[in-house]
């Protein structure tokens, strides 16, 4: 404690008493006969909850839930469907400050990141109210004489949805409004590390009135993703975490039992400065993708190419300083603390493995011979509050490529600056880079840009933009070891990921 | 220690306070003064109206991918607290000045917000803006009402 700054007044929290949460299985709010942990506020190191690590008998029970209330599910018409959305939809509005301060309180961002985290949830629930219109087929008369042709799409069945940590409330909303609008019943595993989030959904879901086993909220760990994916009842996976996991397990297993899947996956996100940029707005743009979210976003800036294009060598060395000197300022000044106070820019890491885990890459880092220009080590805080979890902007100079902190995923807040000589070594750069999540380019030269967009292998990309969060009505792409599998959440594609094309032909005699 | 810095949260915080403080002000002059009632209780009213179109374009645009780590720096929000409170003994007069003080403070504020946080998403400064040009009306009319009860 100590070393800190002042600070403006704590937003109320809308839990006060530690939580226990239960298990939403079959339209019933259950007990789980497994092992409970704790749910700790990273900011304050306070319980705020309970949860259980479910059993494989539970996790086979939600499955049995869900297979039952398909077959009415899916005779629901489309437009009834829809109207749960609407309901949905207008619940999370009328409780849009709770739960954005429940994100606040169980993930530790700052209260502006989780209301905009809300909001981009929200907007996945209004898309997928079009579902009448999403969902349409399309028809061909006479693709002989006297013959019709078309394509109607169904749902599948049941689905389980895997969601991280780094936002319990809207990863999970890329796929639930899809997969229920569909007409699929679903299976929500939440991060046990923050699962409130995902349990005010499912009471909205409940009060929005989707039928008793459509929904399915499963907390727990590893025995539940285990019993979904060697479930073959499960029709497919939606997962977001680590590449690891994601490759090794989820997409691998899918693959074993025929499911679908989408595997969101790692990344570790190159962000080109032109000489051309626009500086003061990059640096502000930079801020946010970089310690954003405190750097836990897989979007996040993880390397700053600093790129000489037509420059000389002298040149280049005096507008890489300009940029690292600027960027270094302005990250000095980033202000860390509970998310709850409105002065504050960027909250703790969600656990102390968390940091940990950060400290070590920054430690490899110098060790590795980057030259550390701020060390969020040295932590500095608005507030009296534990240093558990927090670290404060880092940035190395001089960094390379083949760093560990420049090729691994940190998911924290530590910046990587590098040259680039010319543009072709920035693209080669990011290409020699297994992930392929999202890449920026900070340029005034559209013909650069176009080139950029053309030719970089990344699913995300960013024109003077840091972080590219594809809107609910596109998916969030990905490529590389960034994601595994077709179709992507989000949008279209999760519309078409959720349901089965069936092709009729018809003649009458 | 350095000064606290507002972030975009607390910027709205502040003029959603700033709008139920303005709104029960001129209720209250409302119920003491005779003389422009119906001009005191629009006055009231459109407070509530500016808070929600605020409050609305915030929630509604606000996006962490772009806003993350903003603050309004140099932004010190205690300059712009006004003096809302009145004296049951208040003349009319004097109240008439509070008020064109208050909506001074007001306007200052939102064209100052609008200024610092150019760089959110372009909604959030423009409902600042429109914000600032209805208080700006306010007080040029209750400027005139005070030239001419002198």
């Amino acid at each position: 404690m100590g070393n800190r700054e002042s600070r403006l007044p704590i937003l109320d929290e809308p839990i006060k008493e530690p939580l226990k949460v239960r298990n939403y299985i079959g339209g019933e709010w259950v007990e789980s006969k497994g092992e409970i942990v704790d749910i700790v506020n990273p900011a304050t190191c306070k319980v705020m909850g309970k949860v259980p690590i479910s059993t494989k008998e539970e996790i086979e029970a939600a499955v049995k839930a869900a297979q039952e209330a398909f077959p009415d599910w899916r005779r629901t018409p489309p437009l009834a469907r829809a109207r749960c959305m609407f309901r949905l939809k207008e619940l999370m509005e009328e409780q849009f400050e709770e739960l954005s301060r429940i994100q606040t309180m169980e993930h530790g961002k700052t209260i502006d990141e989780s209301r905009g985290e809300t909001r981009r949830g929200i907007e996945n629930v209004e898309v997928a109210a079009g579902v009448p219109s999403l969902m349409m087929g399309y028809n061909l008369e006479d693709i002989a004489s006297g013959i019709d042709e078309y394509l109607i799409r169904q749902p599948l069945g049941v689905f389980g949805i895997i969601g991280p940590f780094n936002f319990p409330f809207m990863v999970p909303l890329w796929f639930i409004p899809y997969a229920l609008a569909t007409g699929n019943c679903i299976i929500v595993k939440p991060s046990s590390e923050d699962p409130i989030s995902q349990v005010k959904i499912a009471e909205m879901a409940e009060e929005a009135g989707i039928p008793a086993g459509v929904y399915n909220l499963v907390n727990g760990g590893r025995t539940v993703v285990t019993g979904m994916l060697e479930n073959r009842e499960i029709k497919g996976i939606c997962f977001v975490g680590s590449t690891p996991v994601g490759h090794g397990v989820i997409y691998k297993k899918c693959g074993e039992t025929g499911k679908r899947v989408i595997a969101q996956c790692g990344a570790k996100n190159f962000l080109l400065v032109m000489p051309d940029a626009d500086l003061p707005a990059t640096i502000a743009t930079c801020m946010t993708s970089f310690y954003g979210n405190a750097g836990q976003r897989c979007l996040a800036g993880a390397n700053l190419l600093v790129v000489g294009e037509g420059l000389s060598q002298s040149e280049h060395n005096a507008f890489y300083k300009k940029v690292v000197d600027a960027f270094v300022d302005t990250a000095s000044k980033i202000r860390v603390g509970y998310g709850l106070d409105e002065s504050v820019q960027m909250g703790p890491l969600r656990d102390k493995s968390k940091k940990d885990t950060v400290t070590k890459f920054i430690e490899k880092g110098a060790e590795e011979g980057a030259k550390l220009r701020l060390d969020g080590r040295k932590v500095k805080l608005v507030g009296d509050w534990p240093h558990a979890c927090f670290l404060n902007p880092t940035v190395f100079e001089d960094a390379t490529p083949d760093m560990t902190i420049g090729k691994e995923e940190i998911f924290g807040p530590v910046a990587a600056i590098m040259r680039a000589k010319n543009f072709d070594e920035a693209i080669e750069i990011i290409h020699a880079n297994p992930f392929g999540n999202a890449a920026s380019i900070f340029t005034q030269n559209g013909k650069l840009a176009r080139e950029f967009q053309y030719r970089v292998e990344c699913g995300n990309i960013g024109i003077n933009v840091g972080i590219v969060a594809p809107m609910a009505f596109f998916p969030f792409s990905g490529m590389k070891d960034s994601f595994f599998g077709i179709l992507h959440g989000q949008g279209q594609e999760a519309i078409r990921f959720f349901t089965e094309s069936k092709v009729v032909i018809q003649r009458w005699f | 220690m350095s000064e606290p810095v507002p972030t975009t949260s607390a910027i709205i915080n502040f003029s959603e306070r700033l709008e139920d403080d303005s709104s029960k002000f001129y209720e209250k002059l409302t119920q003491k003064f005779a003389q422009n009632k119906e001009l005191f209780a629009g006055f009231a009213q459109e407070g509530k109206k500016n808070k929600t179109l605020i409050v609305r374009t915030y929630q509604e645009t606000i996006t962490d991918a772009l806003e993350a780590c903003f603050a309004f720096k140099g932004f010190k929000l205690d300059d712009y607290a006004p003096q809302t409170t009145i004296s049951e003994s208040i003349s009319y007069l004097d109240a008439l000045k509070m008020a064109v003080q208050l909506e001074e403070k007001a306007c200052k504020f939102y064209l100052d917000a609008a200024e610092c946080g150019k760089s959110l998403l372009a909604t959030i400064p423009r409902a600042f803006q429109k914000v600032a040009d209805t208080r700006n009306k306010r007080k040029l009319k209750l400027k005139s009402l005070l030239d001419s009860a002198k």
